[in-house]
């Protein structure tokens, strides 16, 4: 359910963006999402309409782009992708989402905690980068002119 | 237009960080000054007091806000982002919640954008003091405060030192970065000043660091803490606050009171 805060980063920061730009109104927005934070793109959707509602962004086309996870191993090289890290992470480490009950990665919340929950499956070193597919961005916003 | 001009978590970390009534970070600069003792007593005597109380624990490599407060469970998640944990009468936000006893190495810019997320996700509801326990260095951390507390409205730093040379030291490069950045510093808090033997006051680290500092930079001395085992039985006794000595108990109310003097909360 997190989408809903993010939702929220993403609507508060471009309204910020359009008043001290003075932009009166968006014509489509771009996101790029790591494949990590494993978003749910039509709760992310209809949150992020909802937040839009009466403000600039009301009626905006929005792109979400994933990116897809790469880590590198800094000590051997080695190279995986997010289903392989997703085996390695641990069941004794998690968040609880309410209401579901579900439990939940913290890595999925927090991307950049990929260091301290995972090590490199073929060394088991945790020198490795999270080369692509980690945080979110706004890649792209198109206003009317 | 690109979006490289829009920063959401660091713009939704600093909305989050500006609901609370006053933002006090708790810093040094230099390690093992106590900065988290002082940030988790400040919190449990402010929460004594009554006060609507959180803390963001930003020391991501080691963080000991949870144990000092023995504050144990696991962080939930919902529509509003993330909850913080409760402790007694303190909510509490840490990645201690979350990664258990393993380390946390990291690289460029990783450390920045974790504790921007992290603030941006956390959730806590209306809050009269927030406290945030910045972890040692003048880099990354120090960067992220900056930038989170630039123009808000009832934000200062409170730092602390020991009155070691070498602390002070570190602290004055400190004291020179926020003044130069123009952020409020509410005052010196002078830890590991002094202990009592036999009714003698000993000051082994010397003494005058924190007048020095603070005559420098036109900043007050808010407090001074001693050297007490009292402080390591009561981190253990799980009961933190209360099984403090009388002494280390009326130093930290001494500090809140002229925190609460200098920058009340309720603006």
């Amino acid at each position: 359910m997190h989408e809903w805060s993010l939702a929220e980063a993403v609507v508060n920061s471009l309204l910020s963006f359009a008043r001290k730009e003075g932009v009166s109104s968006f014509r489509e927005v771009e996101l790029t999402f790591g494949e990590v934070m494993e978003l749910n793109r039509d709760i992310f959707r209809t949150a992020f309409e909802e937040l839009s509602r009466g403000t600039p962004l009301e009626g905006a086309r929005l792109v979400i782009r994933e990116e897809p996870a790469l880590f590198r191993c800094n000590s051997c090289g080695h190279t995986w992708d997010f289903d392989e890290a997703h085996k390695m992470l641990s069941h004794e480490l998690g968040i609880l989402e309410e209401p579901s009950g579900d439990r939940e990665s913290p890595l999925h919340f927090l991307p950049d905690l990929a260091r301290a929950l995972l090590k490199c499956p073929s060394c088991g070193s945790r020198d490795f980068e999270l080369v692509s597919g980690k945080n979110l961005r706004v890649s792209r916003v198109v206003i009317s002119e | 237009m690109s979006g490289a001009d829009v920063d959401p978590m660091l713009h939704e970390a600093r909305a989050r960080l500006s609901r609370a009534d006053k933002v006090i970070a708790i810093s040094a600069g230099k390690g093992g000054v106590g900065k988290s003792f002082i940030t988790a007593s400040m919190a449990a005597a402010l929460a004594e007091r009554g006060r609507r109380v959180g803390v963001l624990d930003l020391d991501v490599h080691g963080p000991t806000v949870p144990k000092i407060l023995g504050a144990r469970g696991e962080i939930t998640a919902w529509k509003g982002g993330l909850r913080p944990l409760r402790s007694g009468n303190i909510e509490l936000m840490s990645v201690g919640f979350m990664i258990g006893e393993e380390p946390l190495p990291s690289a460029g810019g990783e450390k920045m954008s974790l504790i921007s997320t992290l603030a941006a996700l956390t959730d806590w509801g209306h809050l009269e003091y927030l406290l945030i326990d910045v972890p040692p260095g003048t880099g990354e951390e120090i960067t992220w405060l900056l930038r989170a507390l630039r123009g808000l409205e009832g934000a200062g730093v409170l730092v602390v030192t020991t009155p070691s040379l070498l602390a002070e030291s570190v602290v004055r490069r400190l004291l020179k970065l926020l003044r130069d950045e123009r952020v409020d510093v509410l005052g010196i808090v002078e830890n590991l000043s002094y202990f009592r033997c036999g009714g003698k006051l000993i000051r082994p680290f010397g003494e005058g660091a924190a007048e020095r500092l603070s005559r420098e930079f036109a900043v007050p001395v808010l407090a001074r803490l001693p050297i007490d085992p009292s402080i390591e039985e009561a981190i253990l006794s799980g009961n933190f606050y209360r099984s403090l000595s009388e002494e280390v108990r009326s130093a930290i109310s001494g500090l809140v009171e002229s925190v609460e003097t200098l920058n009340p909360a309720g603006r």
